[in-house]
């Protein structure tokens, strides 16, 4: 009888060589499963250094199925506001799904007054990010169970291929690029960021960026969103949206002058804007001046656009307030 | 109030309303919301099928363990998008959980198939 030892050690060459190949099968295959990590050695993202890693982002260690609010409570802290895992427990916690919803991370840190933003499904916006100093949340699959897993990316060697994560329990977890790859895709390459509202993400698109911005005044934060238009439209000066929404913001803080001005300034560069023309008609009527209201609301009235119903709303009630 | 069924309506109204965003609560100003995503003539529908999406998308996340008040303040903070994107799917959608030790379990794995094959190997 030949012992199983025996007969593996004798076979061992035969045995070694069939696992090599494999192996080099694998490795020569495994640049299709990380299209995104050969795409990023070949080229290091325009205007970032080769390294760079966010020492400063604090790390809170995760408990059960919670790398949700510790993830959110890691970056949320990143960008000034104070939490912990815990408080945001509630926030984007599902218990019967045991885990986080990746709109619901998204949303939770605009109630705290935050902009929140998805970035583009790609290794470059990730490293530009980092290196423009913001921690980002990433979401993986670890392929065991439902492996789903938010970690947030702290540092990157471009020179060595290299990622650095708070991960689970890790403070510092270092993987090469492929193999976060590996796990990463499966999410469809799902990344955020959590901007405070003075600050623009590096790879943020105008239009998405604006949207952002909508979703944070969408929750009642008139004050951080106001600061968010602003640096949105030092950025993107001609953006007659984002006028209308810093306008908004004045309103909803009670200051109609502010609100007035932009408006007039968004009424010079868009004069065929229905939407602009009634909120400054309304602004007018507000601080009573309903006379000066009343040509601005007829000429938003002539555009007839979609908004007609709210324009002929706003108009019956400036004609009321000159009794006519 | 008349009949049953106006009471009824104006109950609906009441609760949709927990939803009206704030910039709509603002009377007579345009909300930045309705200016950056919906801007065709059927915005007014697109509104009440929003309404109503976020008392489904409400509902489920009551279902999965959230108290009333937490699941409607869960579903104010999230946009018209994010609530489409929800409604119906909250059972299949990932939800973060794992704790990374996984990934370091798997490039344990492979070191020590590493290390078996070269000792496999020098043993020739």
């Amino acid at each position: 009888m030949v012992s199983l030892e025996t007969h593996v050690i004798k076979n061992a060459r035969a045995i070694a060589s069939v696992f090599l190949l494999s192996c080099a099968a694998l490795i020569q295959g495994c640049a299709s499963w990380t299209p995104q990590t050969k795409a990023l050695a070949e080229s290091r993202p325009e205007g970032v250094p080769g390294a760079h890693e966010l020492t400063e982002v604090p790390f809170f260690a995760q408990s059960d199925y919670q790398c949700g609010p510790a993830s959110l409570a890691m970056v949320m802290v990143a960008a000034g506001v104070k939490t912990t895992p815990d408080e945001l427990v509630p926030e984007v916690y599902l218990p019967e799904r045991k885990g986080s919803l990746q709109v619901e991370m998204l949303a939770a840190p605009r109630r705290h007054g935050l902009v929140t933003y998805e970035l583009a499904p790609n290794y470059a916006a990730l490293i530009r990010e980092i290196a423009a100093g913001t921690p980002v949340i990433l979401l993986q699959n670890l392929g065991i169970k439902e492996g789903w897993h938010y970690a947030v990316a702290i540092g990157y060697d471009w020179d060595n291929g290299m990622l650095q994560l708070r991960s689970g329990g890790n403070e510092r977890q270092e993987l090469p690029f492929a193999m976060n790859e590996m796990a990463w895709r499966r999410s469809g390459y799902w990344a955020m960021v959590a901007m405070p509202p003075d600050r623009i993400p590096a790879t943020a698109e105008e239009a998405r960026w604006l949207s952002a911005i909508a979703a944070l005044e969408r929750t009642g934060q008139a004050a951080p969103a106001r600061t968010a238009y602003r640096a949105f439209l030092e950025r993107w000066p001609s953006n007659v949206n984002a006028a209308i929404g810093l306008a908004n913001s004045h309103y909803a803080l009670g200051d109609l002058r502010a609100a007035e001005q932009v408006l007039r300034d968004a009424a010079q560069r868009a004069p065929d804007s229905d939407i602009v023309l009634n909120n400054l008609a309304q602004v007018l009527a507000d601080q009573g001046r309903a006379a000066e209201a009343l040509p601005i609301i007829d000429r938003a009235a002539a555009v007839g656009g979609s908004h007609a119903d709210a324009v002929g709303q706003t108009r019956s009630e400036i004609l009321k307030k000159l009794n006519r | 109030m008349k009949t049953v069924w106006a009471r009824m309506f104006c109950r609906l109204l009441v609760a949709l309303m927990i939803w009206t965003p704030y910039q709509f609560a603002t009377a007579g100003m345009i909300g930045t919301e309705q200016v950056v995503t919906a801007s065709s003539a059927q915005a007014d529908r697109a509104l009440v099928t929003s309404f109503l999406n976020r008392g489904d998308v409400a509902q489920q996340l009551q279902s999965l363990g959230l108290s009333s008040k937490a699941a409607q303040d869960r579903v104010a903070s999230l946009t018209d998008q994010e609530v489409q994107q929800l409604a119906g799917k909250i059972q299949s959608l990932p939800a973060g959980a794992s704790d990374g030790a996984d990934i370091a379990v798997a490039i344990l794995i492979i070191a020590a198939i590493a290390v078996v094959v070269w000792y496999l190997w020098k043993r020739m």
